[in-house]
């Protein structure tokens, strides 16, 4: 596979001074899903902008299917979709016209079939001949979805695409997003919601401040990052940590009767054969045990606390 | 040249003018009748003749005018504002299409909406005068030119206006005192020297002297003159847009 997305050295300051890109470089392959975290002013929505041509880059280069965004413009923007993070739509344009006018934009022919078979998908197919300003506002979040896929776009960016939106809605664009990929189109989608990026996403890109702190593949990262917990479930209820057990990183649940031990999987030793030789001698009996992995989104807020420390 | 882009930014904005083609169609036929009962008839009467022609006739020139100046200027300037309003200018900003492209489409269709308001109000005129064009070829460039040109002042009031009130003032404030004092309704042999001097200063004189010479065969100034003034405001207009793009003053950061 080859990169069909190539950002170098992108960097953005503002007129006012701040510096929302602080020379991100990074390399998106062809029909992948790199979801991109980070808190709010990271600057996600300046590096989408920047590729997409609606900031001026300060700095850098990127190149979109072998097209530069400044030279090449045309060759560039045509692969490139874009949803934006705001509902911005003009309120009295019905949904077929508004869908039809970003084909035209974009520069491709006329094809009814196609934009039927977008409004079909995003079941909007029924609304097609009303005004934008009379739907709800997860139907106007599908119609900017419509619009950037009226063109087939080769790069797909979302910018939050599931902010404000009710779950059903959150899961037919993940449906969406899925045989999108199968037609292997390569999606960059910017969130807040870390289950987002755990549910679709190939690789997972952490940005703050300006910075993209790592791009990882989505399993190795929660595999490399991820802490497990093991929580040992007593028939005792206990009012203290056993003596015995004091030198482990162990919490006593707050009924007594569990202890939850906290351990990092890639360590040379995780301490459980100690933990629970320790739960012998201190004379305790197992009712049951149960092992968790963190989720992506405390492996986030971890990152983002390490790096503001 | 991307010029699926340019008709699909032309049809949308000529389907906003035919959603509300009543409005469009009759305020002009209103307010061109009002002219015509108020200058014509009212004051007409009391002016048998200007410069060989009847009143009445002498300001229809400077009413098609001052029309189709302020249409042209306020139909270009809201369809470029209106989607720096709603948000939705980011499309525009990163679709495959270059400044001329984009142009072409907004100015094409505010100049478009103009001329049609310019035939409707010529239309109207001739149910209460008497109207010959004299040199017809002449009447359509002027007129074309002049839907044109003031459509491209008009996309630049629309990047230029950070609100709604800022898009009627260069309208309001600047181009009707113009029009008005620009020989729509006299002509300016009618005024002391002092002030024919000053009103040589005021742009819309030319293209209303030059409009009028196509109907009646004379002007305030030579035809030359206003083409040549008409020409170089469109290129004016067109310098300046093109710096807007280039620099992104208020579209791009």
């Amino acid at each position: 596979m080859s990169a069909i997305l190539s950002i170098r050295d992108l960097q953005k300051t503002y007129a006012g001074g701040f510096e929302a890109l602080k020379g991100v470089s990074l390399d998106i392959e062809e029909g992948e899903i790199l979801a991109l975290l980070g808190p709010n002013g990271a600057g996600k929505t300046t590096l989408i902008s920047t590729v997409c041509g609606i900031t001026t880059p300060s700095g850098g280069s990127v190149t979109v299917g072998g097209y530069d965004i400044i030279t090449e413009f045309r060759g560039a923007r045509s692969l490139i979709g874009l949803v934006p993070q705001e509902v911005n739509l003009q309120p009295f344009e019905t949904v077929l016209n508004t869908v039809r006018f970003s084909r035209g934009l974009f520069g491709r022919p006329r094809d009814d079939a196609h934009i039927e078979k977008v409004l079909r998908t995003l079941s909007l197919w029924d609304k097609k001949d009303n005004q934008i300003t009379t739907l709800s506002g997860g139907m106007k979040r599908r119609v900017l979805i419509a619009k950037a896929l009226s063109h087939e776009p080769r790069v797909l960016f979302l910018d939050e695409p599931t902010a404000g939106v009710d779950v059903d809605l959150r899961k037919d664009m993940w449906d969406t997003v899925a045989d999108l990929k199968a037609d292997g189109v390569t999606i960059i989608l910017t969130t807040h919601y870390i289950e987002e990026a755990e549910a679709i996403a190939d690789r997972v890109g952490v940005i703050t401040r300006g910075e993209l702190l790592l791009v990882e593949e989505k399993k190795a990262l929660m595999a490399r990052m991820g802490r497990k917990q093991l929580e040992v479930q007593l028939n005792e209820r206990l009012d203290s940590i056993p003596a015995g057990l004091a030198h482990l990183d162990l919490e006593l649940a707050e009924t007594g009767d569990a202890l939850v031990y906290s351990y990092d999987i890639h360590a040379p030793r995780t301490g459980i054969t100690g933990l629970l030789n320790g739960i012998a001698e201190a004379g305790l009996t197992l009712r049951d045990l149960q092992t968790r992995q963190s989720s992506l989104e405390e492996i986030f807020v971890d990152l983002v606390k390490g790096d503001a420390s | 040249m991307n010029m699926s882009a340019v008709g699909a930014i032309y049809r949308f904005e000529m389907m906003r003018f035919f959603r509300t083609l009543m409005q469009s169609f009759l305020s002009p036929v209103l307010s061109t009748s009002l002219y015509f009962v108020v200058f014509g008839a009212a004051i007409g009467s009391r002016i048998e003749e200007v410069e060989g022609v009847s009143y009445g006739a002498f300001i229809v020139p400077g009413l098609v005018m001052l029309s189709v100046i302020t249409q042209a200027i306020s139909n270009a300037a809201f369809g470029i504002y209106f989607p720096k309003f709603t948000g939705t200018i980011y499309e525009l900003l990163s679709a495959p299409v270059n400044f001329l492209e984009i142009v072409m489409g907004f100015v094409g269709a505010a100049a478009t909406k103009a001329l049609f308001i310019g035939v409707v109000i010529l239309l109207t005129a001739s149910f209460f005068v008497d109207l010959s064009i004299q040199h017809p070829v002449a009447m359509v460039l002027f007129l074309l030119l002049t839907c044109l040109s003031f459509a491209l002042l008009g996309f630049i009031v629309g990047i230029w206006a950070g609100n709604f009130e800022q898009l009627q003032l260069v309208p309001l404030l600047i181009v009707t005192p113009l029009i008005f004092l620009g020989g729509s309704f006299y002509s300016i042999s009618m005024l002391p020297p002092v002030w024919q001097t000053i009103t040589l200063f005021n742009p819309v004189v030319y293209l209303i002297s030059g409009f009028r010479w196509s109907f009646f065969g004379t002007a305030d100034v030579p035809v030359a003159l206003s083409l040549l003034a008409i020409a170089g405001f469109t290129l004016l207009c067109l310098g300046l847009i093109w710096w807007i793009f280039k620099t992104g003053w208020r579209i791009r950061s």
